[in-house]
């Protein structure tokens, strides 16, 4: 039963991968979870960079999300895809984290080194005044907007973030219009 | 007006950085059992003072209504009666407040994010129901120092009724809190204050964040 769930898994898993990286198929649970994570790492990044711009926050919730991830995983359901479980895990970890930071100091992390980190150094410098306004606008945004937003940068279809949110397609419809309109006002108001 | 691509302004602040980013593995592999124990250690430790405390007062309730049992006697009726109630109530939010805290550490958090989202939240919100519970015991508080030997017996009709509407108007005030002390009643300014009097910030946040998820669920309000 366990092998039959884990073939299922790494079945999964090949459907899902980002194939940039070839992914060598692993009975052993460790291993698949790491592939997981290497497919999805720049998701699980955009999401903490999305909540934290704190390099050192942003690392601590890296590493909680991963965490969670992993201590999910054995429950994880085959009937959806990972991104969808990496979303919601993800999500709803960083959401909890930012209302946490709120009111606490930053707790002590869970790993010594960073687990994600950058090959050569960020080129944040060269940001256009449209993204530095895009990003300051999604900063303003409550918690469950800013998943929601998030979700429509990353072009996921109304179902999947209706799935993914938990609420209906028509709410998330309604949502994304008026935030866009916020969004074209705004930058119609620098433009002028 | 040349209208902005929100999605492609998206893309491209990421495309960089999606190419760089690394996974120390290694470190990944080496870490994830052993850490992911620690991390769950450390939730339970924080709560473990508050629940040390709340036992060492019911082992000092129960120490005092077994020495009434044991050394029975008629003129302790209202005592035991009283004392009893008070340690049941306790034993009872206790065993709530564990349970909370077991259920917490248990929540899947794939689940759809305003789903778990408002279960993590109604367990911040728990200590409404903690204290709602304890606030039955109030009127007991008001009882337990009576004695048969002398109540009502030796009491003139003024320290009775004084004794009676005493106790009546802890009931009330007991059954009230009971009733409205619920997380549907949120809307209602004393409610919020009696709640976040009792939890501080944490429960005042949770209480925000409480309609921000009924808002958010909420297709015509946006």
């Amino acid at each position: 039963m366990i092998f039959y769930s884990r073939l299922r898994i790494i079945d999964k898993l090949s459907a899902n991968a980002n194939l940039n990286e070839p992914i060598m198929p692993s009975t052993d649970k460790t291993d698949v979870f790491l592939q997981v994570i290497e497919a999805h790492k720049n998701m699980i990044y955009k999401i903490a960079n999305t909540y934290c711009k704190d390099p050192e926050d942003r690392m601590d919730l890296v590493q909680e999300i991963i965490l969670k991830l992993w201590q999910s995983f054995d429950s994880y359901n085959s009937a959806f895809k990972y991104s969808t479980w990496i979303y919601r895990v993800a999500l709803n970890t960083t959401i909890s984290h930012y209302r946490k930071n709120k009111t606490r100091n930053r707790k002590t992390a869970y790993f010594p080194e960073s687990i994600i980190s950058m090959a050569g150094p960020a080129d944040n410098t060269q940001m256009d005044q449209n993204t530095v306004q895009l990003n300051r606008f999604i900063d303003e945004l409550k918690p469950l907007d800013k998943a929601l937003v998030l979700l429509y940068l990353e072009e996921k279809t109304q179902k999947e973030i209706a799935d993914i949110m938990g609420i209906t397609e028509t709410n998330v419809s309604t949502k994304i219009a008026r935030i866009k309109n916020i969004l074209k006002q705004k930058f119609s108001q620098i433009k002028h | 007006m040349e209208e902005v691509n929100f999605v492609l302004l998206w893309k491209e602040q990421y495309e960089k950085i999606d190419q760089s980013l690394q996974i120390n593995r290694r470190l990944l592999k080496d870490s994830l059992h052993q850490k992911a124990e620690t991390a769950l250690q450390s939730v339970v430790r924080t709560k473990q003072i508050g629940i040390a405390i709340a036992i060492i007062y019911l082992i000092l309730l129960g120490l005092v209504l077994s020495y009434a049992i044991v050394h029975y006697s008629s003129a302790a009726n209202y005592f035991i009666v009283s004392m009893g109630a008070i340690f049941i109530i306790n034993i009872n939010a206790l065993y709530d407040y564990i349970r909370h805290l077991v259920w917490a550490g248990a929540i899947d958090y794939s689940g759809s994010i305003t789903v778990i989202q408002q279960q993590l939240n109604r367990l911040q919100l728990s200590i409404a129901r903690h204290i709602r519970v304890t606030f039955l015991q109030l009127p007991f508080w008001s009882t337990f120092y009576l004695s048969d030997r002398w109540f009502p017996s030796e009491m003139g009709w003024g320290y009775i009724v004084f004794q009676c509407l005493l106790t009546l108007s802890f009931v009330t005030i007991a059954l009230y809190l009971y009733k409205k002390l619920r997380l549907e009643n949120l809307d209602r300014q004393w409610v919020r204050s009696v709640l976040s009097g009792a939890g501080g910030k944490k429960v005042r946040n949770a209480i925000e964040f409480y309609t921000e998820i009924e808002n958010f669920k909420n297709e015509n309000k946006c």
